[in-house]
């Protein structure tokens, strides 16, 4: 019989590597609150990829990046995208100390473009992505459209999956009886559209063990061209942590989430800006691509968490232009938040010459003169980057907070004395210091003030900002007429479809938030 | 014996490349071709007259994983060799590049039924590891069948089919192939009940 046991790929995984970065970097917390194994807002800051961690496998051609694009929480989530007849599969897999015992609970929220290809989502434990005792415990895939759940070692269909709609999922695992309890509301709904109690694990196998986690396309046929995404992932032995507000069913975070973040984590003085994507650091498909090739991938990765202070001798431009900015801007990082704004301002200038469309860079060298109080040097060099960050949800609290730095407020309003010769940029740095010191209703009037006084090519703009206070202080619907109105004269409506996507989804209109979002980013179906 | 036979190629070089990537194992390049090569793959193990290169073909179709019903008639006509290495290359590879009744059928057949345990056992392999394009029915019958191999009178086939629908499954249901009839009764009732569920819930 031992001729039967031929050795077999272990299930999702076959031979695992460890990529220090996935298009994105800046991502996953596993967070040291009571009762959280891991917690994965991809939100955060820099963590280090590894064996407690999460890991990242984008062999063939799919791909595991972060996304702006959508986000169920947050300004972030993964996409993960596989590609069929690569021989392989892209695959986030994150891991936690070993449960041996007890109950677990499994939270994160996903969305399809397209629920025809197949996903595989499993717990598994130390025998792997296999079906057998302390192999895989929980496993959700899709099959022919269905969202399916493999309990008892056959699929068990749930429900008909929708395209570009969030489900999120909440499964208790009790590790002694081999059961969970399986929950997934819809985005929008409010009853539940799975709700199973009692169901064997995937095997049928009491005691089965846990600590791992993954998500990826197909692992067997190779046909999968799916590309989905996957939010708020959170594993945790109480349940009161799962059910934190951290990602309530149904929410998730707008632009004025991060604005309402940022005023809490920032101190006084202006610091780095969190790195959202590798673009950011001027790291597209072409650089990504150049990196690959150059096998300088894990490199990036190793110097995005700081375990590679210098770039190897022997490798080749562009990789290595690419990575001495990344370090540049890394060191430049550090610097400011240290507290030396005139290293930090070397630093990020050196990232910005060595790779011009690192806009992540020239915004923070911004944030050092700030530091420096060289007002003059920041007005100048703003005014050649906010264009670019228009639609970055980042600009709002990031004006604010150089605004704060400028300090007496009196004084600039004064300075800036509403008319049609006042300087678009400083007002609109006034106004947002205004709001990010809680003191909307000077923030509206001088709004109006602005509306009625300034340049009429400036109408749109201000009622966008009007619109911003309003939404800011909780008048959705106010908020929404502000913006509805800016659009017939605003410039540059971006903005302001996005936010208009972000009432709609506050005010529950689903499909208004989805036409207003799919103006900005279109939609996946055409990429 | 010559490990690469002497084909007639006329003029197509590019046959004559893919038949000494067989030979050498290097089915990066072969898969790099594409589907298209399968014709000329299956020209080569038709035309071969050396087991041990139609054997490396096998290998080669085991490897592609591409369904390719021609491939299926080909290696068909191989599955009860007795040359050992062709056989059990054969054997592995039908299910990889084909999901027909006929070749779970067969597969079965040899588990159950050949005269030879090495093949049987590498049958009950093939069962368990590489019919990668069933559908959820096809696993159905493929399920059926091997729950009633637990029936079989020969303690070695109660034995690879406990384990090919162990690797299936992940599960035994409890049960033993050396136990007595009366018990292993009760526990293939068991697969037949999980079974019944399984095809309802499809």
């Amino acid at each position: 019989m031992a001729e039967l046991a031929r050795t077999i790929q272990g299930g999702f995984v076959g031979s695992l590597v460890v990529f220090g970065f996935i298009g994105g970097s800046a991502w996953a917390q596993a967070q040291g609150a009571a009762g959280a194994l891991v917690r994965y807002s991809f939100d955060d800051d820099l963590v280090d990829t590894g064996p407690d961690t999460f890991s990242v496998s984008q062999f063939g051609r799919g791909s595991v990046r972060l996304s702006t694009v959508y986000r169920f929480s947050g300004y972030r989530s993964v996409e993960i995208r596989d590609v069929a007849g690569d021989r392989n599969f892209p695959e986030l897999q994150g891991y936690f100390p070993i449960r041996t015992e007890g109950k677990l609970y499994l939270h994160f929220a996903m969305m399809t473009t397209d629920p025809g290809e197949e996903l595989n989502i499993a717990l598994a434990g130390p025998q792997w992505f296999r079906l057998r005792k302390d192999g895989i415990a929980f496993w959700l895939k899709t099959a022919n459209g269905y969202l399916t759940a493999i309990s008892d070692s056959m699929p068990k269909k749930l429900f008909c999956m929708r395209a570009f709609v969030w489900y999120v999922v909440d499964a208790t695992y009790d590790i002694d009886a081999g059961t969970y309890d399986l929950t997934i509301r819809q985005e929008g709904l409010e009853s539940p559209v799975a709700d199973m109690r009692g169901q064997a694990n995937a095997a049928s196998q009491p005691g089965s063990r846990v600590d791992k986690f993954s998500f990826i396309g197909d692992h067997d046929t190779d046909a999968s061209n799916v590309v989905y995404y996957v939010d708020d992932v959170l594993v945790g032995v109480d349940e009161a942590i799962v059910h934190q507000p951290f990602a309530a069913p149904g929410r998730r975070k707008l632009f004025v989430d991060y604005w309402n973040s940022a005023r809490r984590a920032r101190a006084a003085h202006p610091k780095p800006l969190p790195m959202m994507s590798l673009a950011d650091l001027g790291i597209g498909s072409a650089e990504t691509a150049a990196l690959r090739q150059n096998g300088a991938g894990e490199l990036l990765g190793q110097i995005l968490s700081g375990r590679l202070p210098e770039v190897p001798d022997d490798l080749p431009d562009p990789s290595r232009s690419i990575l001495q900015s990344v370090i540049a801007w890394r060191e430049g990082a550090r610097a400011l938040t240290d507290g030396d704004a005139e290293l930090a301002l070397a630093r990020f200038d050196r990232a910005s010459q060595l790779s011009p469309s690192a806009a992540l860079s020239q915004m923070d060298a911004v944030m050092a003169l700030a530091n420096l109080a060289r007002w003059d040097e920041v007005d100048r060099r703003l005014a050649g980057i906010v264009p670019q960050w228009r639609d970055d949800p980042r600009l709002p609290a990031t004006l604010a907070i150089i605004g704060l730095a400028r300090g007496d407020l009196d004084a600039v309003e004064h300075q800036l004395r509403p008319s049609a010769e006042s300087s678009g940029l400083l007002a609109e740095e006034y106004f947002l210091t205004l709001l990010w010191k809680g003191d909307a209703a000077r923030a509206e009037t001088f709004a109006h003030t602005m509306l009625a006084r300034g340049p009429d090519s400036e109408r749109g703009l201000w009622r966008e900002r009007l619109g911003d206070a309003a939404f800011l202080s909780g008048s959705i619907e106010r908020a929404r007429d502000y913006y509805e109105a800016s659009l017939a004269e605003h410039p540059r409506p971006n903005s302001v479809w996005l936010k208009l996507s972000d009432v709609y989804f506050k005010l529950g209109d689903l499909e208004k938030e989805r036409a207003f979002r799919e103006r900005v980013y279109g939609s996946l179906r055409e990429r | 014996m010559p490990l690469v036979p002497q084909l007639v190629w006329g003029e197509d070089a590019s046959a004559a490349q893919v038949q000494q990537w067989v030979a050498g194992r290097n089915v990066a390049a072969i898969r790099a071709l594409g589907r298209p090569v399968l014709p000329k793959l299956v020209h080569l193990y038709e035309s071969a007259s050396d087991d041990g290169f139609k054997a490396r073909v096998a290998q080669t179709f085991y490897e592609l994983g591409w369904e390719s019903p021609e491939a299926k008639r080909a290696l068909m006509k191989d599955v009860h060799t007795q040359n050992q290495d062709l056989r059990l290359q054969v054997q592995w590879a039908l299910g990889r590049v084909s999901n027909d009744q006929d070749v779970v059928d067969t597969l079965i057949a040899n588990m159950r039924s050949d005269s030879n345990p090495l093949f049987r056992d590498k049958a009950a392999c093939a069962l368990a590891y590489d019919q990668i394009h069933l559908s959820e029915q096809q696993k159905v019958r493929l399920f059926g069948a091997l729950i009633e191999a637990l029936r079989d009178e020969k303690l070695d086939v109660r034995r690879i089919a406990l384990t090919a629908l162990q690797i299936q499954t992940g599960q035994t249901k409890g049960f033993e192939p050396g136990a007595s009839w009366a018990d292993r009764e009760q526990k293939i009732r068991v697969w037949q009940s999980w079974l019944a569920q399984y095809k309802a819930g499809l």
